[in-house]
């Protein structure tokens, strides 16, 4: 069958995001073991990068990478490329309207959205947001004694405190959130690395964008591709394996909010 | 925060004493019945109060003084009266019972004359001998079972200092007795540093109570010698091997344990931060999971598939 395909991302933003979601990961990894040096897990999984001082490495050359590509995406696109469809504006809040009606059967009818949804732009600018926080902080934090030769040791304990809080909001975000939006929801979703999606996603998730590249066809973007349907086994197998990976990360993070705010209610509210 | 561990603390503290007795009551009881047996197959018999007393000869045979000291330098009573039935008459000789705590700092003095000369400066000497439960010697290093610290197995190796210290730091009935109310939350927050999460972890760096206290040196921070008084932090931090070179930095109050405020008008900015978050990972939590949980569920209704 040929079907018409997409093309959603460039090959250099499909860079980005492979190295900032292999970054995010490895932090994740190695940072939330420090947090919580207490829990069964932490030392399996320092143990499992080959000890505390390849953790530290581990997170510290990730910090760099991840703050190389917030640096290069801020330079590339915001003076190089701009774009204005990934800003908030008043069509998502009619559609986050939409889709609670639709979600909550006040309505039969899906909210129609362009090329992004109001969940992607709200990750996009948390992404932004966090990048920009873990960055400062964690640079403040890596050199600590650096760092209080400017600022009071009370700034760079605040930042150990954005530090911690940011992961885990980070964390949730992005594995929950996106990965099951994006991943999960639409698998399997190979666009990250291919950078094309199927026409029949297009007009699913994006109907307002794909009437605007049809009417400007053929100078839309858009190529003519062998459209391969995925084994329906194969799809099966590991949409089970995504649960069981999904699941187990959920109730990790849930765990560890769940301690924190715990904590932070205790010291702070009560 | 504090309140929650230390709690189980002392609770844990108390059961744990009432257990001891009562174990050694019912082991001296069992010692009793077969002392000659065990006697012999130790190989101690020649130590007369290892009949009754087996587990802390035991303990003293391991530690480094073993050659050093006898039971007679601490405790008096008569060694050579050897080991039989009547051998309660060993602890009537000269016996002098338990030694008090500032008998314990002039013993080890004879020896040590230069650690027991830096403690002999130190807030736990002086409040000790003001008949305050401070720290002796012995406190830390252990009465009969004193090793190297450098013996993992020691009450002064590194990674157990912390919890040596939080016996009598973190427990809220013997601190509480005194009337300036000093903290007892020090290894709580102790806890949440790098210093101890890396070593907890197996990293290397390992700043640990008496490496910022003093081992025996031990003052209280207003004192200008204090290796925490705010003048003397730079120092202490650029111990070597730790932040070596940490020159003019802006230590300001030089809180460790009990986190610096900073404000932002008046508001505690630390208080703001965490509430803010509060809010948002409560907010988060509900918009993630709750737009997963509807998007799951619209997808039963096979009608509305769109
Ligand atoms: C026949 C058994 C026996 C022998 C041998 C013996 N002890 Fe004891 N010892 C006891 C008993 C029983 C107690 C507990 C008495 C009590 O709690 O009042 C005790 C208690 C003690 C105490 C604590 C006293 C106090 O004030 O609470 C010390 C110290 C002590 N022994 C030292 C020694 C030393 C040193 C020797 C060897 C020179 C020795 N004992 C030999 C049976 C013995
Ligand atoms: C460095 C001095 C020192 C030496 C040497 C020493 N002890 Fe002790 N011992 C003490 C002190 C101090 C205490 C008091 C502990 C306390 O207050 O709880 C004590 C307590 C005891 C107790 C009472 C136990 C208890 O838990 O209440 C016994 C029994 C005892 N020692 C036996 C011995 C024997 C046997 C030896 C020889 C192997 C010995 N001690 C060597 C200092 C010493
Ligand atoms: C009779 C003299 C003597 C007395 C009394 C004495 N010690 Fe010692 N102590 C020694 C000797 C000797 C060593 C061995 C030093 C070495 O091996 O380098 C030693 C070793 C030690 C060590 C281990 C040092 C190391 O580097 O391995 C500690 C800790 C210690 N003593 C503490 C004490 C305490 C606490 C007391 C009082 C309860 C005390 N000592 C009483 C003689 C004594
Ligand atoms: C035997 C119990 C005990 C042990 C063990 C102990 N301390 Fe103390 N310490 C005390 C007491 C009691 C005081 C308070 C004395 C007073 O002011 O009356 C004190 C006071 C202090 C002070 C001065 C604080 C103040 O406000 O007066 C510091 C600092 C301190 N200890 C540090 C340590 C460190 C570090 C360790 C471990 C290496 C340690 N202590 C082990 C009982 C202990
Ligand atoms: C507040 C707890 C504390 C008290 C009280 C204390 N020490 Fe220590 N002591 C330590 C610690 C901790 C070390 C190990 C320091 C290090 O690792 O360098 C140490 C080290 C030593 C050493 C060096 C040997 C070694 O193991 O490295 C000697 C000897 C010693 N102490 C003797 C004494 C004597 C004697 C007294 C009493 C006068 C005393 N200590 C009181 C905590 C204490
Ligand atoms: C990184 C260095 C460091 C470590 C590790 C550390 N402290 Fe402290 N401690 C300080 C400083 C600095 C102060 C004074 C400022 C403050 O209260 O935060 C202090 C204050 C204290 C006080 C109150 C002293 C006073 O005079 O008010 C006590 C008690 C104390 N610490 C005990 C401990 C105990 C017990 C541990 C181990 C569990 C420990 N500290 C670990 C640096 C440290």
């Amino acid at each position: 069958m040929v079907e018409l395909i997409f093309k959603r991302f460039t090959l250099n933003q499909r860079i980005q995001h492979i190295l900032f979601f292999t970054s995010f990961i490895l932090l994740a990894y190695t940072g939330f073991p420090l947090k919580f040096p207490e829990s069964w897990w932490s030392s399996w999984m320092i143990a499992s990068v080959g000890g505390f001082d390849n953790r530290t490495l581990i997170h510290h050359l990730s910090g760099l990478v991840m703050i190389g590509v917030s640096v290069y995406h801020v330079v590339y696109h915001i003076l190089e490329k701009p774009r204005y469809d990934v800003l908030f504006n008043l069509k998502d809040i009619d559609d986050f309207k939409q889709q609670m009606k639709y979600f909550l059967r006040y309505s039969d009818e899906h909210p129609k959205y362009g090329r992004y949804t109001f969940k992607q732009k709200v990750e996009y600018f948390g992404a932004g947001f966090g990048a920009v926080v873990m960055g400062f902080s964690g640079l403040l934090m890596w050199q600590p004694f650096e760092a209080m030769k400017y600022f009071p040791i009370g700034l760079i304990q605040i930042a150990g405190l954005f530090h911690t809080w940011e992961a885990v909001l980070a964390s949730i975000a992005v594995f929950i959130g996106h990965f099951y939006d994006e991943h999960f929801d639409k698998f399997l979703n190979m666009s990250w690395w291919t950078g094309n999606i199927p026409e029949e996603e297009m007009k699913h998730e994006h109907p307002l964008e794909y009437e605007e590249a049809m009417k400007n066809r053929p100078t839309g973007n858009m190529e003519h591709l062998e459209h391969k349907e995925n084994n329906i086994l194969i799809t099966g197998f590991g949409k089970i394996v995504f649960t069981l990976i999904f699941i187990a990360i959920c109730s990790w993070l849930v765990w560890m909010s769940y301690t924190i705010l715990y904590e932070a209610i205790v010291n702070y509210i009560l | 925060m504090g309140g929650i561990i230390t709690d189980r603390d002392n609770k844990w503290y108390q059961i744990f004493n009432i257990r001891k007795l009562t174990l050694i009551f019912i082991f001296l009881l069992l010692l009793s019945i077969n002392n000659s047996i065990a006697a012999e197959q130790s190989g101690t018999g020649d130590i007369s109060c290892y009949h009754c007393h087996s587990r802390l000869v035991s303990d003293f045979q391991k530690s480094v003084h073993f050659d050093k000291n006898t039971c007679a330098d601490c405790h008096g009573g008569d060694l050579n009266i050897s080991g039989s039935l009547v051998s309660i008459n060993v602890m009537h000789a000269n016996f002098t019972g338990k030694p008090t705590a500032v008998n314990i700092a002039d013993f080890c003095a004879k020896c040590h004359p230069g650690s027991s000369g830096v403690y002999e400066e130190s807030i736990h000497w002086q409040k000790l001998k003001e008949d305050r439960p401070a720290a002796s010697c012995t406190d830390c290093h252990g009465i009969h079972n004193i090793l190297s610290s450098k013996d993992p197995n020691s009450s002064t190796f590194p990674q157990n200092i912390a919890e040596t210290c939080a016996k009598c730091h973190e427990n809220q009935t013997r601190m509480q007795a005194l009337y300036y109310g000093i903290k007892t939350d020090r290894f709580d927050t102790y806890k949440k540093s790098y210093h101890y999460k890396s070593y907890k972890s197996g990293g290397g760096v390992i700043a640990t109570c008496s490496d910022c206290h003093e081992n025996h040196d031990t003052r209280i921070a207003s004192d200008p010698k204090s290796a925490i008084n705010p003048a003397n932090l730079i120092t202490t931090c650029g111990k070597k091997g730790c932040h070596e070179g940490a020159g003019n930095v802006f230590l300001s109050g030089g809180k460790i344990h009990e986190e610096q405020s900073v404000y932002l008008l008046s508001f505690d900015a630390k208080r703001i931060v965490t509430i803010f978050y509060i809010i948002m990972i409560l907010f988060e939590l509900t918009f993630t999971f709750g737009l997963i949980f509807l998007g799951i569920t619209s997808k039963f209704d096979i009608k509305r598939r769109h």
